[in-house]
């Protein structure tokens, strides 16, 4: 499942993306029909999205995460500095250990 | 008096191996509640929360009630590892299952199993005299690590299909998402290399392990042993130390055809030969498992050139025995235990769960043996090995003409081990051989004579003329069998090529049915048929690809390619033989067959190899043994060593 598909469920029949970035003012209609949704980013700020074009392009700018996903992020990159750490001790043991017994 | 370094060492991996499992949230066990046949709010509500051990404490006949199935959810994140991720409840027919899901997220089992076997493996013996490396070779060295950490973590791409399932997170087109699997790999392979170059003298004494410990990683298509075969094979090719060279360019130019021929995207659900099988048809993944196939080989061939003179037979044979007890052991206990059962596949790596029969006495209703498989994959396979034990121990007896206590523990557990198997080919083939090595073992050479050989095939010849002549109709429907079957998997009026090409034949009656008749009698008596019907039915080569074949292990296009009648299940081809003509075509497979035959004629041949050798042959024609990784190694070494009289009194 796509992560737009997961976040802002399925697109509405007819739905035409609409590029706004030129319009300053654009401002965001409600839909009555959409539930309305949490998104996260990855710094794990919060906004409220009340229709699917607008869920759509928070998605699409990077605000696709989930306390979840951000929390395994996390997770994954302390396993990195810990590989990091683990690798450099694997390849410099015999140094380190010589370097302390003397 | 006992090595403080040894027990400092046990209890290490009994800290690592309970460690995970206690990593649960701060509920009593009055809150947690047992599983029920209706609903399970609280599991649903409470995801990656329970520990294993909680659950345990809280629902404590999950660990012995036989309709409990503990399953790891390797898609799952980090911090719900060794906790329950969910349940599942099944009714079949008045039986009511719970499946439950334990976390193992694949990052986390790349680098605990592996570090737990890395563990076991440092148990062994170390070399008496360390091999000082100069600097040449230690940079070597180091570049072969990169290269296997590499072609791993390229496998994770160019199998992106299959690991799609096995990660929380993990974007396939971000090269950054490949860094942590690279780090893991590398940091895994360079202490298993380490253990490896300081152990290298005793350690293929220990291959019968490989049916005990079969490495697979929990979530990937990969086995952590293979490495060594990897590095040793990218160390010969920079040291151009590979014997019979000729070969590897003849490989090469294969590889060629069979990446250009690359065409098409086929998925294989790997199953129980997970680890030693293509998972998608694909030029990247083709590309990795020639590489594989290749490297490992080359890798096999060297190490076995090196170690023929460190081999001990005493040793080895010790080691299969205990291997047999082993494997026995763990089979009877996990399949009474469903929470040993989750311990045994996660921890011994193996492609299956433990198998959950109970009694491996059984009969069905039939009064036909019900095989047991323990934790091996397969039936069949398992009672090879069991096989091969019992021919390794006679020859070790032999040797050294005593029986010692290993060898009384090898032929109990194998001879139990073999009858529960149920497998009739090695059953048979064992005793036959057994009786022919004590009858006959006065000389340590065989001399084969041509003469005899070729009145042998003449008689056979013979009966199988007089067969077609005075019973014509039986002689049709035996010819006939692989034909019927296949005709009754076809779908529709799809047809495979090969299955076309054998009904051409048939309504011309040429040569090539008649060859083909032959071997659907073989087929028969063998109860091969189905299977082999289903394999033809399938079977959709093109003129090269009949030649050449498609590629090492790659059983996708075959399977992918014609659409047949559904089957229960999937079936494999029940017959390396076949395997390998899709992997590497006819003339590379009757290559090999006549330089056997060419072996056998000639005068240095013992009876070990006899034996084995013939052991293999009937056995790697009937079943999938040498799709598994194991039993691959296993038979590469037998062969090589009892071609080199290591066997031999």
């Amino acid at each position: 499942m796509s992560n737009l598909l997961e976040l802002c469920g399925e697109e509405p029949e007819g739905f035409i993306k609409l590029d706004f970035s030129s319009d300053p003012d654009f401002v965001f209609e409600n839909d009555n029909n959409f539930a309305a949704r949490q998104l996260f980013d990855s710094d794990g700020n919060t906004v409220f999205v009340n229709s699917y074009i607008e869920c759509e392009h928070y998605v699409s700018g990077g605000w696709g995460f989930t306390p979840i996903k951000n929390n395994e992020i996390q997770l994954q990159d302390n396993f990195t500095l810990l590989l990091l750490v683990l690798i450099t001790l694997t390849l410099f043991a015999k140094t380190i250990f010589n370097y302390f017994r003397k | 008096m006992i090595d403080k370094k040894i027990v400092l060492k046990i209890l290490v991996i009994i800290f690592l191996i309970l460690l995970p499992w206690f990593n649960g949230s701060n509920f009593t066990n009055e809150n947690i509640p047992e599983i029920r046949q209706e609903s399970n709010p609280f599991y649903e509500i409470n995801p990656c929360k329970v520990s294993l051990f909680q659950y345990f404490s809280a629902d404590i006949k999950s660990i012995y009630q036989d309709h409990y199935f503990f399953r790891p959810n390797n898609s799952s994140s980090i911090s719900c590892f060794g906790k329950i991720t969910g349940v599942a409840v099944q009714q079949k027919n008045l039986e009511t299952n719970f499946i439950i899901s334990i976390g193992t997220n694949s990052f986390i089992n790349l680098f605990y199993q592996s570090s737990i076997w890395l563990l076991l493996l440092s148990f062994l013996k170390k070399n008496i005299s360390d091999v000082s490396r100069n600097r040449k070779i230690r940079i070597v060295q180091n570049v072969s690590i990169l290269l296997v950490t590499y072609l791993q973590t390229f496998s994770i791409y160019a199998e992106k299909r299959f690991y799609e399932s096995s990660f929380f997170i993990f974007d396939f087109q971000d090269r950054n998402s490949y860094i942590l699997v690279f780090l893991i790999f590398y940091l895994i392979n360079k202490n298993l290399i380490n253990i490896y170059l300081s152990r290298s003298d005793n350690l293929l004494n220990y291959i019968p392990f490989l049916f005990v410990i079969s490495g697979i990683i929990s979530g990937y298509n990969l086995i952590i042993f293979s490495s060594i075969f990897l590095y040793v094979g990218f160390n010969s090719i920079f040291f151009k130390q590979i014997p019979q060279i000729k070969y590897l360019y003849l490989y090469i130019s294969l590889s060629i055809w069979w990446l250009f021929n690359s065409n098409g995207s086929f998925y294989f659900k790997p199953g129980k030969l997970r680890g030693f099988t293509n998972s998608v048809y694909e030029f990247n993944s083709n590309l990795f498992w020639i590489i594989f196939f290749g490297v490992l080989v080359v890798g096999l061939i060297s190490e076995l050139d090196k170690f023929k003179e460190k081999f001990e037979l005493s040793t080895f044979s010790n080691n299969f025995s205990i291997s047999a007890f082993i494997i026995l052991l763990i089979g009877l206990v996990s399949s009474h235990f469903p929470a040993l059962n989750f311990f045994s596949y996660y921890y011994l790596g193996l492609q299956r769960n433990v198998v959950e029969q109970l009694n491996p006495f059984a009969f069905d209703e039939f009064g036909v043996k019900v095989s047991w498989r323990g934790i091996s994959p397969s039936s069949e396979l398992i009672g090879e090995f069991f096989a091969l034990c019992l021919l390794v121990s006679l020859f070790d007896i032999y040797k050294k003409n005593k029986i010692e206590i290993y060898n009384y523990i090898g032929v109990i557990s194998a001879g139990l081990g073999l009858y529960f198997s149920d497998n009739r080919t090695s059953i048979y083939l064992t005793f036959i051989f057994i009786c022919y090595y004590l009858y006959s073992k006065n000389s340590d050479i065989v001399n084969i004579s041509k003469k005899r050989i070729f009145i042998f095939f003449l008689i056979i010849l013979f009966i199988f003329y007089l067969f077609q002549i005075f019973l014509p109709d039986t002689f049709k429907f035996y010819g006939e069998s692989i034909l019927s079957k296949a005709n009754n998997y076809q779908y529709d009026s799809i047809y495979s090529s090969f299955l076309s090409y054998l009904i051409e034949s048939y309504e011309k009656k040429n040569f090539v049915f008649q060859i083909f008749s032959f071997f659907s009698i073989i087929g028969l008596f063998l109860n091969r048929s189905e299977m082999w019907g289903i394999f033809f039915s399938r079977y959709n080569p093109t003129f090269l690809e009949l030649y050449f074949g498609s590629g090492p292990l790659t059983l996708g296009q075959l399977y992918g390619e014609t659409y047949i009648v559904e089957t229960d299940s999937l079936l494999l081809p029940h017959s390396s033989f076949l395997s390998y003509i899709v992997y590497f075509g006819l003339i590379p497979i009757v290559f090999l067959i006549y330089k056997y035959i060419k072996y056998l004629f000639s005068k240095s041949i013992n009876y070990e190899f006899l034996i084995l050798s013939i052991f293999m042959i009937v056995n790697i024609f009937k079943n999938d043994s040498l799709n598994y990784f194991s039993a691959f190694v296993l038979y590469f070494f037998l062969l090589y060593l009892s071609k080199k009289n290591k066997f031999s009194g």
